[in-house]
């Protein structure tokens, strides 16, 4: 088991690195625009000249990747062209917002994809499984953004039951911030799920059409014993791996949901970085919440893997 | 087992296994399909009947049926089925539930896709400990044990915690074997059991289940495809083709003096001195379908001598003493 | 073999049940989308007021007679508005699908027909594309392209990309299975006569459902992007603009905020149950994929 939790982790750092080779290039990619960026659309040659030596923007792009990787490793996020503070440190405090957004939608997100998508395909072609389909399908084609307006409207404004909007640490006041994250995991969270039941629905459709759940029937087992005892693990294997990535491509909706619920996160560093065209906090940020996606992957990956007896144990005898 | 034995069983008490008059139809775009089509099939104690046919034949229908496990869209229009003389049909299914893993037991075709992947060999024998006994796992699991010892499955208490995957094909129909007898059922439907295995194997396992029958009394409707292996295991056997019973009798007399021309053409196909391992038999033509079913005898497409009597369906008529073929030529040969 | 011959029966006797209410969802999902693209083409024609009129006299009116939909903060028509918005998420998705399609095609066929070192080096460069999640590489594609509408056409466009060419590639290399382009090759077609006779009719299908689904969330895309100020600028309207200064006034006029999010489901779902409907007629097989 230990030698599939190593490999993954070996499979997680070329893969970061990549990926901030990637956004590295992108953000990097169209000449002066970061000097445009930082002094003015007005700005002069001379000035951009000597704004891009200065920042070293002047070197060969791969110098500069290595340079900029060189210090990210060791936390150096160089300085926001804003307000010409380190990165770094704003990363790390705003880190522990997004996070717990991130588990929080995860969580509601499976908590009613599971249990739904599995009583979908245990009625398969019959009524219930087409009304839980029908609401997936709806449900999966709400903008999270728009969800958010609507629950604030409902919630907060009308019936006035929850904050719209602020952060306020756990360690300092546990249910106000459980309260101010409610709403945001539910926008982020409810969507996902819609698309997650669809997914769990299909995979614990092809497991019950199984052999082995043949045989668990022709034991004589109950229907609740089919399920629990049968069916879920073997649907829970595939599903974990395929919902992680479904999952993974809404989380980047967690910059408009920052937004718009003023949470402090890192997402929101990424918008601050678009608005002021900060390019060194853009790049840092955008690259922190896809590592943050990407851990996310390895991670439940991780637990489909340890689910599944055949990854764990020795392939087969002669 | 001789016509004279069984019809002195028949003294004693019901058959283990009584199907009567059963037919199954399925509504489709183009009217009922019928595919099973009044089959009447008794299995007596401690006798392994065969039920042979090729694939569309109807058998694993019929299988199902005993089970209670039909799929939503079969419906039993006529017949019943009788486990020692009580009904199955119209039990209710938490009934039907006590009834199958403890009175009947199945022993599948895949035994690799049969077991649970993510379950340990020694829960997945011993759950009908936990399922009917209202055992609780531990008791379960030394049970588990001792049944796959029962099957001569080397080391049995280390394969018990090991899991499907980690077991060759010819272990895994064996730990499916535990699994059927855990509870000693009086009635075992093995459907095609050895068609998936190696030729060594299958023949460990055939004897396995002979020695299952001569040891702890158990009846068996064996299904196949395979007239080699009915020879080797069944003492009756069923004649099945397109829904219909067309032969039936002892194995003996039947290979003797095959009464239907189907039956016929299946020895000649696979002659009982080698084990055959093709699926599909070589007879010229093929099943008619289920929808569009003739009114005549089934066969007359594939038939080599037929005539013009055959437009007319023949009931099961005598060869011999309990000894049955439906077809014409039966009542002119003698 | 029981379970599979019960199934095969039962798939056999619900074909009929299945195909008819398969095209209930062609047809719902045409509609919708019928009811989007008429408007994005026929929006000069069928809104009852010009989206640009202002008229601060009327303003934030809710849904009345002569505004169905009501007013916004400078007392534009809300119907006009949404109306002459579908134009450009129309205009939008179909350019930014055309530019995945079209590229995502290329490097997938490339990658399956010449296999490989090219097939890897493409593929693991689509695999690393395909991880980021979709906003946010947009977001930071405009951020770096700057904001207009043709930037935004590409943006969405190289989002779509590493998912066609997944499929091309997958189509290709199924093609490439088959035995009539060993004959083909023995006649002496070129290489390109093959690629356009033999793998393009054969990958067609697969490819416009995978279009219907990336039409829908192109859709989505370029309402998060306007939403965020990145797409579409005032005066033009947009879903996401619209909604996004929508927000501003939720406790006095609700409506604005809630009817560019209707347009938007309305538009994403119709394009997924178009996708959907065309699958299920066309290609059953791909249904049970997630």
């Amino acid at each position: 088991m230990w030698r599939l939790i190593a490999t993954r982790l070996a499979a997680f750092v070329p893969t970061v690195l990549a990926t901030s080779l990637v956004l590295f290039v992108t953000v990097n990619v169209v000449p002066g625009s970061a000097a445009k960026a930082a002094l003015g659309i007005d700005a002069t040659a001379q000035a951009i000249a000597r704004f891009e030596h200065e920042q070293g923007l002047d070197r060969p792009l791969h110098v500069q990747y290595l340079d900029w990787l060189g210090k990210a490793v060791r936390g150096d996020f160089g300085t926001s062209f804003q307000n010409h503070l380190p990165v770094g440190p704003e990363l790390v405090s705003r880190l522990p917002v997004t996070l717990e957004l991130a588990i929080l939608a995860f969580l509601i997100a499976n908590a009613i994809a599971v249990p739904l998508g599995a009583l979908a395909a245990y009625h398969h072609q019959q009524r219930l499984d087409s009304v839980i389909s029908v609401f997936a399908t709806v449900l999966g084609a709400v903008p999270s953004f728009w969800l958010a307006t609507v629950l604030i409207l409902i919630l907060a404004l009308t019936v006035k039951v929850l904050p719209a909007g602020g952060y306020v640490p756990f360690a300092e006041n546990p249910a106000k911030n459980v309260s101010l994250f409610i709403m945001p995991a539910l926008s982020l969270g409810l969507v996902s799920s819609a698309l997650l039941l669809r997914v769990m629905r299909a995979k614990m459709i092809e497991v019950l059409s199984s052999d082995y759940i043949h045989t668990a029937l022709a034991k004589g087992a109950a229907p609740n014993v089919v399920i629990w005892r049968h069916a879920l693990q073997n649907a829970l294997i595939t599903f974990l791996t395929v919902g992680a990535v479904e999952f993974g491509w809404l989380f980047g909706g967690v910059v408009i949901i920052e937004d718009i619920f003023l949470l402090p996160g890192v997402g929101q560093l990424v918008l601050v970085g678009i608005i002021n065209r900060d390019y060194p906090v853009l790049l840092a940020s955008a690259l922190t919440v896809t590592v943050v996606v990407l851990a996310a992957n390895m991670v439940v990956d991780l637990v489909a893997a340890v689910l599944d007896p055949r990854q764990v144990h020795a392939r087969s005898r002669a | 087992m001789s016509a004279e034995a069984r019809g002195h069983r028949r003294q004693d008490r019901p058959p283990v296994l009584g199907i009567a008059g059963l037919t199954i139809e399925f509504a489709t775009r183009r009217g009922a399909a019928r595919v099973v089509d009044d089959v009447t099939l008794d299995v007596w104690p401690q006798e392994i009947v065969g039920l042979i046919g090729e694939s569309g034949s109807g058998k694993t229908m019929t299988a199902l049926a005993v089970l209670g496990l039909l799929p939503r869209t079969a419906r039993i229009t006529t017949g019943d089925i009788r486990l020692s003389g009580a009904s199955l049909l119209g039990l209710p299914e938490a009934q039907l539930r006590t009834i199958r893993g403890r009175q009947i037991a199945m022993i599948p075709q895949n035994p690799m896709s049969a077991l649970n992947p993510v379950l340990r060999v020694g829960a997945q024998v011993g759950e009908p400990y936990v399922l009917h006994r209202g055992a609780d796992w531990k008791t379960a699991l030394t049970q588990a044990v001792r049944r796959l010892a029962d099957v001569h499955l080397p080391l049995p208490d280390e394969r018990a915690s090991e899991y499907p995957h980690q077991f060759s094909g010819g272990m895994q129909q064996r730990a499916m074997t535990a699994m059927a007898i855990a509870l000693d059922p009086p009635l075992l439907v093995a459907d095609e059991p050895t068609t998936a295995l190696d030729v060594t194997i299958q023949a460990q396992i055939l004897r396995l289940l002979r020695e299952i029958r001569d040891e702890h009394h158990t009846s068996m409707l064996f299904i196949t495809h395979d007239l080699a292996v009915v020879a080797e295991m069944c003492d009756w056997v069923y004649v099945m083709y397109a829904g219909r019973i067309l032969e039936q009798g002892s194995v003996e007399r039947i290979f003797a003096r095959p009464g239907h021309p189907y039956t016929q053409a299946l020895l000649r196909a696979t002659p009982t001195g080698e084990a055959a391992q093709a699926e599909l038999i070589s007879i010229p033509g093929s099943i008619p379908s289920p929808v569009d079913l003739p009114r005549g005898c089934r066969f007359v497409d594939r038939c080599p001598y037929r005539f013009k009597h055959c437009d007319e369906e023949p009931p099961l008529l005598t060869v011999e003493a309990d000894h049955t073929a439906r077809c014409w030529l039966v009542e002119t040969h003698g | 073999m029981s379970v599979q011959l019960a199934q095969r029966e039962r798939h056999w006797v619900g074909r009929s049940a299945v195909h008819w209410r398969r095209f209930r969802l062609l047809l719902i999902g045409g509609c919708l989308v019928g009811l989007v693209v008429l408007s994005a083409i026929l929006a000069d024609v069928i809104s009852p007021y010009s989206p640009y009129d202002i008229d601060v006299a009327i303003k934030l009116q809710p849904p009345n007679r002569a505004h169905w939909l009501g007013t916004d903060e400078f007392g534009r028509d809300v119907l006009s508005r949404v109306i002459h918005a579908a134009r450009i998420s129309v205009k939008v998705a179909a350019v930014a699908v055309s530019v995945g399609l079209i590229g995502g095609g290329v490097i997938g066929i490339a990658a399956g027909y010449f296999g490989g070192p090219v097939d890897m080096v493409l593929m693991r460069f689509m695999e690393l594309l395909f991880s980021f999640p979709a906003i946010l590489l947009a977001i930071v594609l405009m951020a770096v392209l700057g904001t207009s509408i043709l930037n935004a056409m590409t943006a969405i466009g190289i989002i779509f990309i590493p998912g066609f060419s997944r499929l091309a590639r997958a189509a290709t290399q199924d093609v490439l299975r088959q035995q009539y382009i060993e004959a083909a090759h023995t006649v002496g077609m070129s290489d390109v006569r093959i690629l356009t006779r033999e793998i393009l009719p054969n990958i067609i299908t697969p490819l416009f459902v995978e279009a219907m689904a990336a039409f829908a969330y192109a859709v989505l895309l370029e309402s998060s992007l306007s939403f965020l100020g990145l797409g579409a600028q005032p005066p033009e309207p947009s879903w996401g603009n619209m909604l996004n200064t929508g927000r501003g006034f939720m406790d006095q006029a609700p409506w604005l905020g809630v009817v560019p999010g209707m347009a938007m489901l309305i538009g994403v779902l119709g394009f997924n149950l178009l996708g959907d409907g065309l699958r299920d007629v066309f290609d059953p097989r791909l249904r049970e994929a997630a």
